[in-house]
């Protein structure tokens, strides 16, 4: 997603997990972590010109 | 003569897509109609604290719109959204972003809500209205949002863009929408492994 951000022109691109996610399901959370998915708050700025 | 693989693979991605839409509408409607239901991941209140969301505003916002929320984090946490801005809530579900961002804008400002459920915007405007909030929703998908170029200081979104096979698409019209100098405050799911074809191919563990 941070790679897409720029190529979509975004600059100034952050990321930062969000700590509290995960599934109620132990077995889709233990999927999710053999994926290495986790939630992500992506902030970036369109450039003024 | 066969059909090109090309073709093939671009009418699978159509058949996929469409199966997909169906089975988030029908997920998100669950979640609005049973908010006490059993769901994979967690939503209602318990998610929006756990995400941190104050508690406070929370109390504040129309029951439903909490009950109903399934987002995946918190984007307001960086959003710095202010009075009089315009922002853009993609994918805003039964309404609860919309509204606290409609808040933080004040009356001289302007929130958009896009959804592709009906239903949904019609919760959204519900919630809105019984939490002194003003959302403007509008009914599109966020491969073709219904937002003119260069209008949006701030857009949010939460727990959406994962659910499209067109992230490139989405985030170049994210870009489109903001004016020059706005910026995006989103949460969502990422993995950091090529997830498998079964995974990929079932609508189901996409929508969850």
């Amino acid at each position: 997603m941070f790679a897409l951000l720029e190529q979509a022109g975004f600059r100034r691109v952050k990321s930062v997990v969000v700590p509290g996610f995960r599934f109620r399901n132990q077995g889709t959370q233990n999927s999710a972590e053999a994926y290495g998915v986790k939630a992500v708050l992506f902030t970036a700025e369109k450039p003024m010109e | 003569m066969t059909e090109t693989p090309i073709r093939s693979i671009a009418d699978e991605q159509e058949s996929l897509e469409a199966n997909l839409k169906d089975e988030i509408l029908r997920m998100y409607d669950e979640v609005a109609e049973q908010p006490d239901g059993d769901f994979h991941f967690y939503h209602g209140r318990d998610a929006a604290e756990r995400f941190g969301y104050d508690p406070a505003l929370l109390d504040r916002a129309a029951p439903g719109a909490v009950a109903s929320f399934a987002g995946v984090g918190c984007p307001h946490e960086r959003s710095r959204v202010e009075e009089g801005m315009t922002v853009l809530d993609l994918g805003s579900g039964a309404g609860l972003d919309g509204i606290l961002a409609s808040w933080a804008t004040g009356p001289s400002g302007h929130v958009i809500g896009v959804d592709m459920n009906p239903a949904m915007l019609q919760r959204a405007a519900l919630h809105a209205e019984a939490s002194g909030a003003r959302i403007e929703v509008r009914e599109g998908r966020m491969e073709d949002i219904p937002v003119e170029d260069d209008s949006v200081d701030v857009a949010i979104s939460n727990g959406v863009i994962n659910l499209s096979f067109r992230k490139r698409r989405v985030l170049r019209e994210l870009f489109r929408v903001l004016k020059p100098g706005g910026r995006i405050s989103i949460t969502d799911i990422v993995s950091a492994k090529q997830l498998s074809q079964s995974i990929v191919n079932d609508p189901k563990l996409w929508a969850s």
